[in-house]
């Protein structure tokens, strides 16, 4: 597993400066209270109460060219709020931003034409017109001269596979569809960084899977730098190295997902199918029994003693197959968001060496 | 300025082809309104039933006043056409985040945000106050001089940009405010006071209420200039009257770039 | 819930359960007794639910109201402006039985009228929760549609009037001299009783216009139309009085005449027209009865429309 640290600080010595710099970003929402109960409505017509909720603490973060970065995070820990103010939608309260060399709440047009933002849950494409209309129409917003505007388009298309639909009015597609069709606008400028805000929310597992290949593909290639948000570990699993946990507005973690799983997994998971149905006290020898069905058992294993206790498991009981699991991947990074949640917990960032 | 006409015209192009794929709802839209303004005039018609004039001495019998109304008519059009769907689409975009697509696309966001819907059905009214118009002057006493007829298309020009800048800060309202159903409502209540000629605000509330109406909030500028300037006969104060409207289009259109400049500079986006 | 003679539940007691529940409750009617008492009470207590759940979601955008209920007053403005200026140009001193006072009256009148009569945003809201499916969820829930949406729109109202009483008052206070005396206690009866059928009436007619969305994808269009039909008709641009000078083509009728069956003049210019007395007598209570039998029309033709459209709806799968 490559360590993203690495690259960054590689990147620095070839003197290339980082794509993406964040420093100290916070931002807070002044957020009215709507009181319950029809009395509390009626007073609250004369009089409102509001607190401030930061939903971003003062984040620090470089990214650079070529990386693809997943950021991962609760509902409501910040991640979005975090793509938005590096696409430049709204403006922070406090910190520094730099993207392609660009203040992106300056929303200066060289910098716009430059990266591209595809929310999952959102429409960019006309929705009763084909998606050639709105093609033709980024063609003109992102002056794409047209034998890079054709050239780009059909490359795209044809690795999308999605050619029969661009003359079908976008309203008749399925999500899925109009997804991949929504990659391919975003892309047809060649933008340097890409934002991707849950891209596979409510698709099948087919289509996660075209877009998974495509997005790596088409990174790779072009070298594009993406920031990705997801409550899928499949998407990160397949396209990224590099993870930032974020939860309440703060970092909670930044590195490689190889570390997650070194560094969060204590345990393994072994299942057993054993010649006979073995008894609860003989299994709890040799690690946490999580479930055992006849002669079916599930163990929980300290990582530590796993070389230890498998050839004592191998060589005492008669075993017809055995298989060892990391725990997976959802259950790892749940537990690194509740982790986030009581503050008693020593942050994993500063754990970190 | 040539990339932005031809995205315009892209974007015209895309709602031809939208509106023509509903082709049935483009007709009634255009029969609604145009149903809508027939009302007005008949309304109009019974009143010169009973009165020869709207206002003592003040020159709008029936046909001046009828080009009154196709003035209003054809400036009305142009902005319903042009400017409106955006507008009141704005609301829904502010809603749902659609706001955000736009910001990020290297184009103006007031224009993208005022000009990519064109509705145009709402043409067929400006096309009935062409005809209204022709109807009135040849039926009215007074023929306009070639200089009326050079002037009214360039205060009518104004007359759209003064609405133009009232749509953008009420689009930008919108966009400080998060949500605001009474957006067309305000629009037509304020544009209300331009339907009838200035004469008929007089008297103790009258008076002040013009004045606001005309160096305020230039509203009483929009119609009332063009319409004068065709159908009556230009006296000894005219300069001032048509220099008006160009000066107050200029400064409202300066206001409500800055207005919706800070708008968007406020805004927060719909959390998901 | 518990009957507290047998300290068991109502219906349940006893039942040989192959009996269907309605015919085993039919045949003990002081259950039966028991159970509607308090199915009443239940609904009763359903309805306040949602009139206060609305009357909160109403509240929540004060600013929204707050501007329209001022907005609102602009139009009237002008309006008093162009009859002032109307009736400055001629020599008569009243127009079609109105003097200027009258007509000042009259447009401020038809605003409180319309404030019980309009519903904003009803059909279109029925159409539309046709058109994206959610209206299944009022056939999943054991509510009634109509009666929540009636609910719905009493509660709309009633925060427009608080919010809108002040405005109003402050108007009608500084117009107080175009008013005639106050009527009879026998004319502001009839008044008030036409304004709450007004309310009624127009809450039936835009339902039953909204329902129509079962039937037709798109029925802003119709909305529309009728919107403008009832603004001509109802009399909020004008009193309707100036129409019956103007013959129909049929003898002896004249255009006001034949505007008078129609349902829509009793959303505006009814009661108006009651307060300034206009209308007395015999024409009065003929009216009235007019105005009843249209609501009582509307309301069943405004439940049939949703028995049929839901009928459709499932049978089609939406």
């Amino acid at each position: 597993m490559h360590n993203s640290n690495d690259k960054r600080t590689c990147g620095d010595a070839l003197g290339e400066p980082s794509l993406i710099a964040v420093t100290g970003l916070a931002k807070d929402y002044r957020v009215y209270d709507k009181p319950e109960g029809l009395l509390a409505s009626v007073t609250g017509l004369f009089h409102r109460t509001s607190r401030l909720v930061e939903a971003l603490k003062g984040v620090s973060l470089t990214v650079g060219r070529g990386e693809f970065v997943a950021l991962l995070g609760p509902n409501g820990a910040g991640k979005t709020t975090f793509l938005k103010l590096l696409s430049g939608i709204i403006t922070p309260t406090r910190g520094t931003a730099r993207v392609l060399g660009h203040v992106p709440w300056e929303r200066a047009d060289d910098f716009r034409r430059r990266f591209a933002l595809v929310m999952g849950q959102r429409n960019q494409l006309w929705w009763d017109l084909p998606a050639a209309e709105s093609f033709r129409l980024h063609k003109e917003i992102y002056r794409i001269d047209t034998p890079r505007f054709e050239r780009t388009r059909d490359e795209l298309v044809d690795l999308l596979g999605v050619r029969p639909l661009l003359l079908q009015p976008v309203r008749e597609l399925s999500l899925g569809e109009r997804m991949k069709l929504e990659l391919v606008a975003a892309l047809l400028h060649e933008p340097e960084v890409l934002f991707l805000d849950e891209p596979t929310i409510g698709l099948d597992v087919v289509a996660q899977h075209t877009l998974h290949t495509f997005l790596s593909h088409v990174q790779t290639e072009r070298q594009m730098t993406v920031v990705l948000t997801t409550h899928y570990m499949k998407d990160v699993a397949a396209l990224c190295e590099r993870v930032v946990v974020i939860t309440h507005g703060d970092i909670l973690y930044d590195g490689s997902l190889g570390d997650i799983v070194d560094r969060f997994t204590t345990h393994k998971i072994v299942t057993l199918d054993l010649d006979d149905t073995p008894s609860h006290e003989r299994m709890a020898g040799f690690g946490f029994p999580y479930e055992i069905r006849g002669p079916q058992v599930i163990l929980r294993i300290d990582r530590a003693r796993i070389a230890d206790v498998l050839p004592d498991i191998l060589r005492s009981q008669s075993v017809r197959d055995v298989s060892v699991e990391d725990v997976p991947l959802e259950e790892i990074v749940a537990e690194l968001f509740r982790s986030g949640e009581s503050p008693a917990t020593a942050r994993f960032a500063e754990a970190l060496p | 300025m040539k990339r932005y006409a031809s995205i315009f015209a892209t974007f015209a192009r895309a709602c031809l082809v939208r509106d023509m794929t509903f082709r049935v709802n483009f007709l009634l839209e255009c029969v609604t309104s145009i149903g809508w303004m027939s009302m007005n005039l008949a309304f109009y018609l019974l009143i010169f039933t009973f009165t020869p004039e709207i206002g003592l001495h003040t020159g709008w019998t029936r046909e001046p006043f009828f080009a009154f109304v196709a003035t209003g008519l054809i400036i009305n059009s142009i902005v319903q056409a042009l400017f409106m769907p955006s507008a009141e689409e704005l609301t829904e975009m502010v809603r749902s985040g659609g706001l955000d697509g736009v910001l990020v696309q290297p184009l103006d966001a007031q224009f993208l945000l005022s000009m990519h819907r064109v509705d145009f059905s709402a043409f067929a009214n400006g096309f009935i106050g062409i005809g209204l118009l022709a109807w009135a002057i040849v039926r009215m006493d007074a023929t306009p001089t070639p200089l009326a007829w050079l002037l009214y298309p360039l205060l009518i020009v104004c007359g759209v940009a003064i609405l133009y800048s009232l749509v953008i800060m009420l689009a930008a309202a919108t966009i400080l405010m998060g949500r605001n159903q009474s957006l067309y409502d305000f629009w037509f209540y304020l544009t209300n006071f331009s339907r009838y000629p200035a004469e008929i605000y007089a008297g103790p509330w009258g008076s002040p209420l013009r004045t606001l109406c005309t160096f305020v909030i230039p509203i009483l500028l929009v119609v009332n200039v063009p319409a004068r300037v065709i159908a009556m006969p230009l006296e000894g104060q005219a300069v001032g009257m048509v220099l008006a409207p160009m000066i107050a289009a200029a400064a409202s259109l300066a206001l409500s770039r800055v207005v919706f400049l800070a708008a968007i500079s406020r805004y927060r986006s719909a959390s998901s | 819930m518990t009957n507290p003679a047998t300290g068991a539940r109502p219906g349940s007691v006893a039942l040989p359960s192959k009996v269907p529940m309605e015919a085993a409750v039919d045949t003990r009617p002081p259950h039966r007794s028991c159970r509607d008492r308090f199915a009443v009470g239940h609904g009763l207590r359903t309805w306040w639910t949602m009139l206060a759940i609305c009357l909160e979601e109403r509240l929540v955008y004060r600013g929204d109201f707050a501007l329209g209920t001022l907005m609102r007053f602009l139009p009237i403005v002008t309006q008093l402006f162009l009859w002032t200026a109307v009736f400055n140009a001629t020599n008569q001193t009243d127009i079609a039985g109105y003097s200027r006072n009258d007509m000042v009256a009259y447009y401020l009148l038809t605003m409180v009228t319309r404030a019980f009569s309009s519903m904003p945003g009803l059909a279109g809201g029925i159409s539309r929760s046709v058109r994206d499916g959610s209206v299944k969820k009022y056939l999943v829930q054991p509510v009634d549609y109509l009666s929540y949406l009636l609910a719905a729109r009493i509660a709309h109202k009633l925060v427009y009037y608080a919010v809108a009483i002040l405005p109003f008052a402050v108007v009608f206070f500084v117009f107080r001299s175009y008013f005639p005396p106050l009527p009879a206690a026998a004319t502001v009866l009839a008044f008030t009783v036409s304004l709450a059928l007004s309310f009624l009436l127009g809450f039936f007619m835009e339902a039953t216009l909204g329902m129509l969305g079962f039937w037709f994808l798109e029925v802003s269009s119709i909305v529309f139309a009728y919107m403008l039909v009832q603004y001509l008709l109802s009399g909020h641009m004008f009193p309707l009085d100036m129409l019956n000078g103007i013959a129909s083509g049929i003898p002896g009728i004249s255009v006001g005449n034949l505007v008078g069956w129609l349902p829509f003049e009793y959303t505006a210019y009814f009661p108006a027209a009651i307060w300034l007395g206009k209308i007395r007598g015999n024409d009065l209570v003929r009216k009235l009865a007019i105005e009843a039998a249209w609501t009582i029309a509307m309301a069943i033709l405004c439940r049939i429309a949703w028995n049929r459209g839901t009928r459709r709806y499932s049978a089609f799968g939406g």
